[in-house]
């Protein structure tokens, strides 16, 4: 019986196999990006820098669906907190990323935790309305605050990880070595007392009250890391682009990482994460042109992805009930 | 909680009612620890509320539910559990992305205490209580036949397993009040048996079972005391033997006539 | 006493013309409370679906689709609107029977596919869309009241109390707060929860029309201008309670008076974050709700 079982959930594949392609394809991939600065020209290395920064936001809204169950379209507005840290910083105190990515990760931390305190023991649709406020708001934030945050022109930021060393190699791998740490260290979540306890408050909450695992200190412990994350995220634009401007930060960019994750699959994995971010950085740039097509592409891809994904299994089932019958 | 004493689970003058429905009515309850305790009664007496009232998941308008000598009054579900107080539920609630030995995993949750540092880096602290839960959960498991489950996830097994996988995880984090809620519904008869079997295995002195059932069958032969809940109110109370030879819960259970 | 006198003189045409705005976010609040109380469903979609219907009275009326008049634009437009919510509610069905969460994040795709839309067939225009109303005013103890006021205040409190008639009084009505209690039940007895979630979409797809063509005139009409006043819409429903419409009703006219008291007293140019701190500090206070509040939190 096992085996049918096991055969039945990875498709015929034995599970082992599936995971062992999984992670050749993930090594594969990873050397391949580690070379590319090599290969392929600046305007390249620099548009996948920033698809590593997106892809690490990917990842902080696909955490919040796979923890918390519930979505947020204000998650820019962490994204932002991390990025003006950094610019911020330096500016004013002349730290370099080293320092301030690990302060925009606190800071996120800290602020995503504050902002889900109100709604922490209630309907996560609340949390779905106020992330859209969260996001609306933030323009207006930025802008008043502009002797801080540089106002509609933003800041730049120029200090080198690396005094020295290739500044587009620098604006390259940073990026792609947080995502893999992301990456890294949401596998080490799955396994934890923590992750497993997240994960039976999602489905079951009422249960999880009863061992102890309390809604409030789930919506707060997932909204921390998935801010945390989303502020990394920000940090890395920063640093990707060298530049922080409110233009790029608007709820159109929180959708769009909701777009991302959701054409990932919700996956936490490193290559998940690149079809997300890839998906968001590159289509804006191949259809600059077009620029009215990209919400119509966005919209069909997440429509088309997620009725795939419900009708997909029902027709599978559709399909074998009619090969089962003699 | 196992260094307490072994002390009753007692409620006295529960009453809950939910707009103008009264669903409890003065109830009085004594748990004894060691003992298999059943409450029985037909659908909609109120059973799983009197569980709700215990547990926390209802605020009784009236009474007073001690355990150790000390009020729960006001703790809520969390904190009870902290107490020892464990239940489980009519439907499986075992997480489907989680494998059977990781829902078993749950059960320990409380005591672990590997920082959320520890949650994304591999520190070398963290491993070894990871390791100790894993152990710990798999040996629950083996005590109960599951051995061989433990990497499967939950959509693949009968309801059977899945009620046992879930008593496995209510027992792991050793807990001293037991309160099972329908646990062979949806059994077949080896199942139950089974069940039965796991059951009076997991009886100890200090432990207060409580278990809510419909199976005559299960309850006559596992319990040592028995309450009949009707209409919110207790009609008999007393060993299996004398419960069944009372003329009201035989009335209750088959009615007059024409039922 | 001049001081007070003066003081109250800002104050009631603030008042006033916040009530009117407010029945505007009231209109909105309720399209998307009709569909979550039935479905659990919240509609991101709501705003684009009602800026692109302004925006196609614009067009069949102005000469760039079509050349009607007023009257049989919005005739048209709320044909078309009733088609967009049905097409809606068609994709995502299946989705909301499943998964509330999912059918949620659908919505957003569906207003994105509005959107580019809108962007596609309008531009990135800024057209102007007049109400053909009385051009009247009065004076009323130093309140001005326009045609443009009456029409709204008339308007919405006829639609209001149709959908609230609607509601009470009709047969789908009470298949609506029957699948709006206990969605379980209700289909146990027969209902067609189907029919009744296509009847919310329906309405607060019309609802949404209504709104827009009565706030565009106050603003001009962007690809973008109905879609940010949905933020008021989202905050009247939360401090209505999400799942109330007289609460809604009554956070609409209540948002509208703040946002105008906000603007006028602090500064206009901290809208958005004030709804936002409104939003947290309703979900704070009173999260069922204020009308919950002032009657007893329901179980």
């Amino acid at each position: 019986m096992s085996e049918i079982s096991q055969n039945a959930v990875s498709g015929g594949i034995p599970a082992w196999q599936g995971r062992a392609v999984a992670r050749a394809l993930a090594v594969a991939i990873t050397a391949a990006l580690v070379a590319m600065p090599f290969a392929a020209g600046g305007s390249w290395t620099y548009l996948l820098g920033v698809c590593f920064a997106n892809s690490i936001g990917v990842l902080s809204v696909s955490v919040l669906v796979r923890y918390g169950g519930e979505v947020s379209i204000g998650h820019v507005f962490f994204v932002a907190a991390g990025a003006y840290a950094v610019a911020i910083l330096e500016h004013r105190l002349g730290v370099s990323i080293l320092v301030s990515a690990p302060v925009a990760v606190i800071l996120g931390v800290a602020l995503g935790i504050a902002f889900a305190w109100p709604s922490r023991s209630i309907s996560g649709i609340y949390l779905a309305v106020s992330t859209m406020a969260l996001a609306l708001a933030l323009p207006e934030l930025i802008n008043n605050a502009s002797s801080w945050t540089g106002g509609y022109e933003g800041l730049y930021v120029s200090l080198d990880l690396i005094p020295g060393a290739p500044k587009g190699l620098q604006r390259y791998y940073l990026p792609l070595v947080a995502l893999l740490a992301v990456a890294y260290a949401l596998g080490c979540l799955r396994q934890s007392r923590q992750g497993i306890a997240l994960l039976l408050a999602r489905s079951h909450p009422v249960a999880a009250e009863a061992f102890g695992i309390t809604r409030g200190w789930a919506r707060l412990s997932v909204m921390g890391i998935s801010c945390g994350i989303a502020a990394l995220s920000g940090a890395m634009l920063a640093y990707a682009s060298s530049t922080v401007s409110p233009s790029g930060l608007t709820l159109w960019a929180s959708i769009f990482l909701l777009v991302g994750s959701v054409v990932s699959l919700y996956g936490l994995t490193f290559l998940h994460a690149i079809v997300g971010g890839a998906f968001v950085t590159l289509i804006p740039q191949f259809l600059a042109s077009a620029g009215a097509w990209i919400p119509v592409l966005y919209g069909v891809a997440l429509l088309g992805v997620i009725l795939a994904g419900n009708l997909g299994p029902k027709l599978r089932d559709a399909v074998g009930r009619r090969r089962s019958r003699p | 909680m196992t260094s307490m004493q072994p002390t009753p689970l007692e409620g006295q003058g529960i009453a809950l009612s939910f707009g103008g429905i009264k669903v409890l009515n003065d109830i009085d309850v004594a748990f004894q620890p060691g003992e298999i305790t059943g409450l029985i009664g037909p659908n909609g007496a109120g059973k799983t509320s009197l569980f709700n009232c215990l547990t926390g998941a209802y605020r009784p308008q009236r009474g007073v539910i001690t355990y150790g000598g000390r009020s729960l009054d006001g703790l809520p579900t969390s904190a009870r559990a902290a107490r020892g107080i464990v239940r489980s539920f009519q439907t499986v609630a075992l997480c489907p992305d989680l494998t059977v030995l990781e829902n078993v995993m749950i059960g320990l949750a409380r005591n672990g205490s590997a920082g959320w540092l520890s949650a994304f880096l591999p520190l070398p602290g963290r491993a070894w209580e990871r390791e100790h839960m894993r152990a710990e959960a798999k040996a629950a498991l083996a005590g109960l036949g599951l051995g061989d489950m433990a990497d499967m996830l939950p959509g693949m097994l009968p309801p059977g397993t899945l009620r046992l996988v879930e008593i496995a995880r209510a027992v792991l984090g050793k807990p001293s009040v037991l309160l099972l809620d329908e646990p062979a519904a949806g059994l077949n008869v080896a199942e139950t048996r089974d069940l039965m079997r796991v059951l009076r295995q997991l009886s100890t002195p200090e432990l207060v079972m409580v278990v809510v059932e419909h199976d005559m069958d299960l309850v006559m032969s596992i319990c040592d005391r028995l309450y009949v809940l009707n209409f919110g109110s207790f009609v008999a109370h007393g060993t299996p033997d004398e419960v069944r030879r009372n003329p009201e819960v035989v009335r209750i259970y088959l009615g007059s006539e024409d039922d | 006493m001049s001081a007070v006198w003066s003081a109250a003189l800002d104050l009631f045409p603030l008042l006033w013309s916040g009530m009117i705005t407010g029945c505007l976010y009231a209109l909105g609040a309720l399209g998307l409370v009709m569909i979550f109380k039935c479905s659990r469903v919240v509609n991101f979609s709501h705003g684009n679906v009602a800026g692109f219907t302004a925006f196609l009275i614009y067009g069949f009326s102005s000469g760039t689709l079509l050349e009607l008049n007023w009257g049989s634009a919005v005739v048209l437009a709320i044909v078309a609107a009733v088609a967009i919510a049905a097409l809606s509610y068609a994709l995502i069905s299946s989705l909301v029977f499943e998964s509330d969460l999912t059918a949620t994040i659908a919505t957003l795709g569906i207003g994105l596919v509005i959107q580019g839309a809108t962007l596609l067939i309008f531009g990135a225009d800024i057209v102007s869309l007049d109400l053909p109303v009385p051009r009247f005013s009065a004076s009323i103890l130093g309140l001005r009241i326009t045609g443009y006021d009456l029409t709204v205040l008339a308007v919405a409190t006829a639609t209001i109390g149709g959908l609230f008639l609607l509601i009470d009084y009709t047969k789908l009505g009470i298949a609506f707060r029957a699948a709006s209690e206990n969605a379980f039940a209700a289909e146990v007895c027969g209902l067609n929860l189907r029919f009744v979630h296509l009847f919310a979409w329906v309405i607060a797809a019309v609802l949404g029309v209504v709104g827009a063509i009565l706030i565009v005139p106050t603003t001009f009409l962007s690809a973008t201008t109905v879609a940010s006043f949905m933020l008021q819409a989202f905050a009247a429903a939360v401090v209505g309670g999400f799942a109330s419409l007289p609460g809604s009703a009554v956070g609409g006219i209540l948002i509208g008076i703040l946002m105008n008291l906000f603007t006028f007293y602090v500064s206009p140019e901290f809208s958005s974050t004030f709804l936002l701190g409104v939003i947290l500090l309703a979900l704070n206070v009173f999260p069922n709700g204020i009308l919950a509040r002032a009657r007893g939190t329901r179980v």
